[in-house]
């Protein structure tokens, strides 16, 4: 008898669950061990050391997911990762490597800035001026994104320079008008713009803690779903996605699914950015988003590119960064702890994906493989 | 249930303990370490820790980024009770207006803002007088009459810094013009040296800077040239180069912010601390011949004893208009939103 | 040329998952002979030289190199054993100079390099074997006939003595082709032995000493140049004695359904290989198309299809015009197409049979299924219902077709292609690598298409499955047609000269 480890030849079901889920639980783990070291140094005793790690380890989970306040937290960073994670997994679904959602999130932002301070300034219906708000700040994520697809049809170019790139142009724009042109008069200088008007902030409800942006989310997220199962588009993309000669063969137009791909996954991503201006910033400062589309790509990694599992995943996720504040705040981790831990968490899903895609067979030794 | 119950018994326990004691949280924009900004803001907590020992519990977090971010870590302070939060970024300013509405029971005290609610207060200090002080130094050590400014960022904090440092070299030698080069960032070394090098390459020869990191002091050294820190001693990494830095002495304020808050006789007046409040002053090193020293310590008794403003009149802007005329005098408001350059400033307001 | 043999392959056996690209091979070259190896593509000609040249390695089988066992674990252990391979894709450096291409191909061509020296002894060695280069020109400056030429400099110049050819003239000019082939003379002549790979009948038979005929992974056998003629080498390569076992349904052919005119279309490399081509297939009709492959089949498909754009002539469906219609509109007014390549271009792999089926949406018999509101289950059902009909073995229709044997993932590919009815279906190499069952299913899919009233264009190179299924013959030759014959046994021989490239109205003066 020997043991084996062969690839699988298909994955089954459960273990797109079991995988993350089990990925997380080592991280913890490791993290567990770490900490332990840590408190150890500074309290001495092995015991002590220990009942704090617990303590630090209740905190972590009860904080963000079980606390109202913390709650509060979790859904407020989750919803511009959940925008754009939607976005992204929209193009991912016909392998079409969207990195550029941070910039489409920065010019979607930029967009919702300009029309709720400029463009329709004086508007006073909430309903309206929010719809106009929204319907710029996507359109602005979709040009944005535009321009990649449109390199990726006609020159074919790689996405995945293209976009990426293209985060540190949007970036730069929002810097060149909040340090200049559209810097607060009242600001005392400050690189910000004015605050929005009343009427193009979302209404709010748990006393102002939370704004309605999650709901938009979830909704988009059920309308992503309906395409993707329902609809000849979400056939089509996965047609596309598997085999691009067999799109063509089917009279597919390939270019046409590429581009519509990226602008609506463009187009998501910067309504994203302007309902964290809407919901949550209410004026655009520089670097508002602390790499919100960098951490949505692997969010969507993780759904499986599923949109109703990136809600559930961005949640988490929201929460794990919230989770981490904590544990600076009470337990007087630096920094750097905290970045360990998650790289720690992304190191053990990434792994965790890689060692699933293996198995070990246990084969009698007289068995001769097969030859197929 | 039971056991819930049990854990609300054990938490209440732990509450009423801590009653004695002030909650205090400080939040910080960049890591302690940086060597700058946050490092004397830490200071400033380790002595107030040192202080009042038994009857304040202290807590911080690092690296709080402006804007959203911050929002859920006042919301995560003050919904645990705690008495005071300091938050010393002025980014942190619309979070912390809006936290503090909600939380009427907890003390804000903002760092640099200009916001104040009924329980939210704004501190910072007059760090333009110990800046016109070293402007004394670098205007008589220069010799090529070429100054540099490694800026920060565009806003009123910086453009009065860099100000009050222009009016000091004039003072001394009207001759000398100041050279601003804008990095956009508090901390970060490699592109702080950079802008250095860029003014070094023009002919600095005495660099000054607004950035946390020692990054423009170490161009200084390499090339051999004379330079103003800022926050704290930095001498230690540009020996040969470091001539004086105005600094933060944050303790003794937070002591009394929060001794303050303890004998219920605080309030939301802005504070505005000085060298007469010993919140900032100037150190220098040996390197700063006597002479030139003794006209510092003379000048910095001037400020002190409320004799001498650096903002006082006449003063042109770059353009060549009056903006105070002889006897005038800048006041608070003024110096907190100014945007323009006096006149022996070469650069733009970007 | 000697008897004595300076290379033997004996036994090779090579298998790649799904093909066994070498069975059982043998092979014996003779020092100073061109030895051709002939055969269809997939043949195993390539697979069998990548072995000897060290690129892929033999599941079984040995290699003898004067009469002396070796191992030959890399292409440096070739280049050792003074084995020289030209690939069809050149291997130079186009901002380089033929010199420097050729110190580069050098094992160790030292810590000073004597470009001088080296141009110097290129340049004689051009001279000597009448491959005129000029050693100091960049490599992008020249024609692929002298890129060609510095590749076999290279080879002369690291010492090889058994130089490996791989259809070196698939691109060439006929001028540059004679002048190879009068390179490759003077070379035997000084003791070099060249195996000379092709398809090509008329070189093969102009230059060779010996011909090995490979077909399906085995050498049928090595021949003297003077014991054989055309005739004899398209039998050994297309293989199969044909047989007529089964009566074809008769057909009262219709209107023309479909209608090529002076098609031209040219292949990947950007050569013409669809030239001036004409042909019409009527309703309840299969025409047959006999050719080795390469001679243009697959682009004629693709043209027709929609796949390829076309150069000048026309392409007509029932009398209209197809050069503007995208291929969907092609595939809705009834065009079907089984192609070759049915694991890339016909099948998702990755996807279940339910979205292989109905990849095309074209399946009739879904109740109101829109845009905006597919119906899963009942294209489940349908899929169900098809994997009956044509009883493709598969778990379930969720199941991904990447799991499925050949015959039934070629089985999913009919019950999508045919259950559209289709007015034209072109079928290209319908049954390559199935078995004989599910060979027989196909053809009796595709006959019954042709009761149906479908015209079929068959593109096959087994001269056994046109004729068992074509009403008409058309053999092809360099994107031509040479002719016309009934499906009929006895026209074998006549279709053998015209796939070796003579005109049918030109055979009876031979």
């Amino acid at each position: 008898m020997k043991i084996k480890i062969e690839k699988r030849l298909n994955t089954p079901r459960y273990l797109s669950l079991v995988v993350p889920v089990v990925s997380i639980f080592a991280a913890l783990l490791i993290m567990f061990v770490i900490l332990t070291i840590f408190f150890m140094g500074r309290i001495g005793s092995f015991q002590g050391a220990f009942s704090e790690t617990v303590s630090a380890y209740k905190e972590l989970i009860t904080w963000p997911f079980f606390n109202q306040y913390g709650l509060y937290s979790t859904i407020s960073k989750m919803v511009p990762l959940a925008f754009v994670a939607l976005g992204l997994s929209f193009a991912y679904k016909m392998k079409i490597w969207n990195i550029g959602g941070e910039g489409q999130l920065y010019m979607g932002a930029l967009a919702a800035t300009w029309a709720a301070l400029f463009v329709f300034r004086g508007i006073t219906s909430p309903i309206l001026l929010i719809t106009l708000v929204a319907i710029f700040s996507a359109i602005a994520g979709a040009l944005w994104a535009l321009i990649p697809a449109l390199m990726k049809a006609y020159a074919k170019t790689d996405e995945i320079v293209v976009t990426l790139m293209l985060n540190y142009v949007a970036i730069f724009w929002v810097d060149y008008l909040v340090y200049g042109p559209w810097r607060d008069p009242k600001g005392f200088g400050f690189p910000g713009t004015a605050a929005f008007p009343e009427p193009a902030m979302l209404p709010t409800f748990f006393d102002g803690n939370v704004h309605i942006g999650i709901f938009i989310a979830i909704a988009f997220a059920i309308l992503l779903q309906y395409i993707d199962v329902k609809t000849q588009w979400g056939f089509n993309s996965r047609i596309v996605g598997d085999n691009k000669k067999a799109a063509t063969y089917s009279g597919i137009k390939v270019k046409k699914y590429t581009i519509i791909s990226l602008v609506v996954s463009g187009a998501i991503a910067g309504l994203g950015g302007g309902v964290q201006m809407m919901g949550m910033q209410h004026r655009l400062m520089h670097g508002f988003s602390p790499g919100y589309g960098y951490t949505a790509i692997i969010i969507a990694w993780l759904a499986k590119l599923n949109p109703i599992a990136v809600i559930f995943v961005s949640f988490l996720f929201g929460g794990l960064l919230v989770g981490n504040d904590q544990l600076q705040m009470f337990y007087k981790l630096p920094i750097s702890l905290i970045s360990i831990f998650q790289g720690l968490v992304l190191f053990c899903l990434l792994g965790g994906e890689a060692i699933a895609a293996y198995r070990l067979k246990i084969e009698k030794a007289e068995e001769v493989p097969a030859n197929e | 249930m039971k056991k819930l119950l049990f854990v609300l018994a054990i938490l209440l326990f732990v509450a009423s303990l801590s009653v004695a004691a002030t909650r205090v949280a400080f939040v910080y924009v960049s890591p302690v370490g940086d060597g700058g900004y946050t490092f004397m803001h830490d200071q400033g907590r380790l002595y107030l820790e040192e202080a009042l020992g038994e009857d304040v519990v202290v807590d911080i977090i690092e690296s709080v980024p402006e804007g959203a971010e911050a929002e859920s870590v006042f919301r995560g302070y003050a919904q645990r009770g705690y008495d005071i939060i300091f938050g010393t970024s002025f980014g942190y300013m619309d979070s912390m207006v809006k936290v503090s509405k909600q939380f009427p029971k907890t003390i804000f005290m903002h760092c640099s803002g200009y916001k104040t609610t009924d329980n939210m207060g704004v501190y910072f200090g007059r760090m333009y007088q110990p800046r016109f002080l070293s402007g004394l130094v670098a205007g008589a050590m220069t010799k090529s009459n070429i100054i540099g400014y490694v800026a920060a960022y565009p806003i009123p904090e910086v453009i009065r810094g860099i100000n009050a440092f222009a009016l000091g070299v004039s003072y001394v030698n009207p001759e000398a013009k100041i050279h601003v080069v804008w990095s956009n960032t508090w901390f970060d070394p490699t592109l702080e040296k950079d802008a250095a090098i860029s003014l070094l390459d023009i002919g600095a020869d005495v660099i000054a800077q607004h950035q946390d990191s020692a990054a423009p002091q170490q161009a200084a050294e390499e090339r051999g040239v004379m330079s103003i820190g800022y926050n704290s001693d930095m001498s230690a990494f540009a020996p040969n180069a470091f001539l004086a830095a105005p600094i933060w002495a944050w303790g003794p304020y937070y002591v009394k912010a929060v001794q303050d808050v303890q004998n219920g006789t605080w309030t939301n007046e802005p504070y505005w601390g000085g060298i007469e409040d010993e919140l900032v002053d100037i150190v220098m090193s040996d390197l700063v011949p006597a002479g030139v020293a003794n006209l510092v310590y003379a000048m910095r008794e001037s400020i002190i004893k409320n004799q001498f403003h650096p903002f006082q009149g006449p003063i042109y802007d770059q353009d060549g208009n009056l903006r105070y005329a002889e006897g005038e005098m800048a006041s608070d408001e003024e110096l907190l939103s100014m945007d323009w350059f006096v006149s022996n400033v070469v650069g733009r307001l970007q | 040329m000697d008897d004595y043999p300076i290379l033997e392959m004996k036994n090779i056996q090579k298998a790649f998952p799904g093909v066994l690209a070498n069975d059982n091979i043998s092979l014996e070259i003779r020092r100073g002979e061109v030895h051709a190896l002939l055969g269809e593509n997939g043949a195993g000609k390539t697979t069998l030289m990548n072995i000897l040249f060290g690129i892929y390695h033999p599941d079984h089988g040995e290699i003898l190199i004067n009469g002396k066992k070796t191992f030959i674990h890399s292409p440096q252990d070739a280049i050792n054993e003074k084995i020289g391979m030209v690939q069809q894709h050149f291997a130079l450096v186009p901002s380089f100079t033929v010199a420097e291409n050729v110190i580069l191909g050098l094992k160790n061509f030292g810590f000073i390099i004597k470009t001088k020296q080296v141009e110097q002894q290129i340049k004689e060695l051009g001279e000597r074997y009448s491959l005129p280069v000029r050693p100091k020109a960049r490599v992008w400056t020249l024609s692929v006939g002298e890129r060609q030429r510095i590749e076999i400099l290279k080879l002369l110049y690291t010492g090889a003595n058994i130089l490996i050819l791989d259809e070196p003239t698939a691109v060439l000019t006929p001028q540059e082709t004679r002048q190879l082939f009068s390179a490759i003379r003077k070379l035997v002549k000084e003791g070099s032995s060249v195996i000379f790979i092709s398809h090509k009948l008329d070189e093969v038979l102009e230059i060779s000493d010996r011909i090995s005929v490979l077909r399906n992974g085995k050498n049928t056998g090595t021949l003297n140049r003077e014991e054989v003629d055309r005739r004899t080498l398209v039998q050994r390569m297309v293989g199969r004695d044909v047989l007529m076992d089964q009566e074809k349904p008769k057909v009262e052919p219709g209107p023309v359904k479909i209608e090529v005119k002076d098609l031209t279309v040219k292949n990947d490399k950007g050569l013409t290989a669809v030239n001036n081509l004409s042909l019409e297939i009527h309703g309840g009709e299969i025409l047959g198309i006999a050719g080795v492959a390469g001679n243009g089949q697959k682009e004629l498909a693709e043209a027709i299809y929609g796949l390829r754009p076309i150069e000048t002539g026309k392409i007509q469906m029932a009398g209209e015009d197809l050069h503007h219609r995208s291929i969907k509109k092609r595939i809705q007014s009834g065009l079907s197409f089984i192609p070759q390549d049915r694991k890339s271009i016909a099948t998702c792999p990755n996807l279940s049979v339910m979205f292989n089926i109905f990849m095309k949406n074209t399946i009739p018999g879904l109740k109101k299924s829109s845009a905006w509101n597919i119906q899963i289950k009942q294209m489940h059902e349908k899929t169900r219902e098809l994997i009956r009909n044509f009883s493709i073995s598969t778990p379930s229709s969720k199941t991904r077709v990447r799991y499925l044997s050949g015959g039934n993932l070629q089985k999913v590919v009919l019950a999508r292609e045919l259950s559209s009815n289709p007015s034209v279906i072109i079928a290209e190499h319908p049954t390559r690598g199935l078995d004989i069952g599910a060979m027989e299913f196909v053809y009796q899919a595709l006959l019954e298409e042709k009761k149906k009233g479908s015209a079929i264009l068959l593109l096959a190179g087994e001269l056994y499955e046109i004729f068992r299924l074509s009403d008409r013959v058309a053999v092809i030759y360099e994107g031509e047609v040479m002719g016309y014959t009934p499906p009929d046994p006895s026209y074998t021989e006549k279709i053998g000269f015209m796939m070796a490239g003579t005109r049918e109205d030109s055979i009876h003066e031979n």
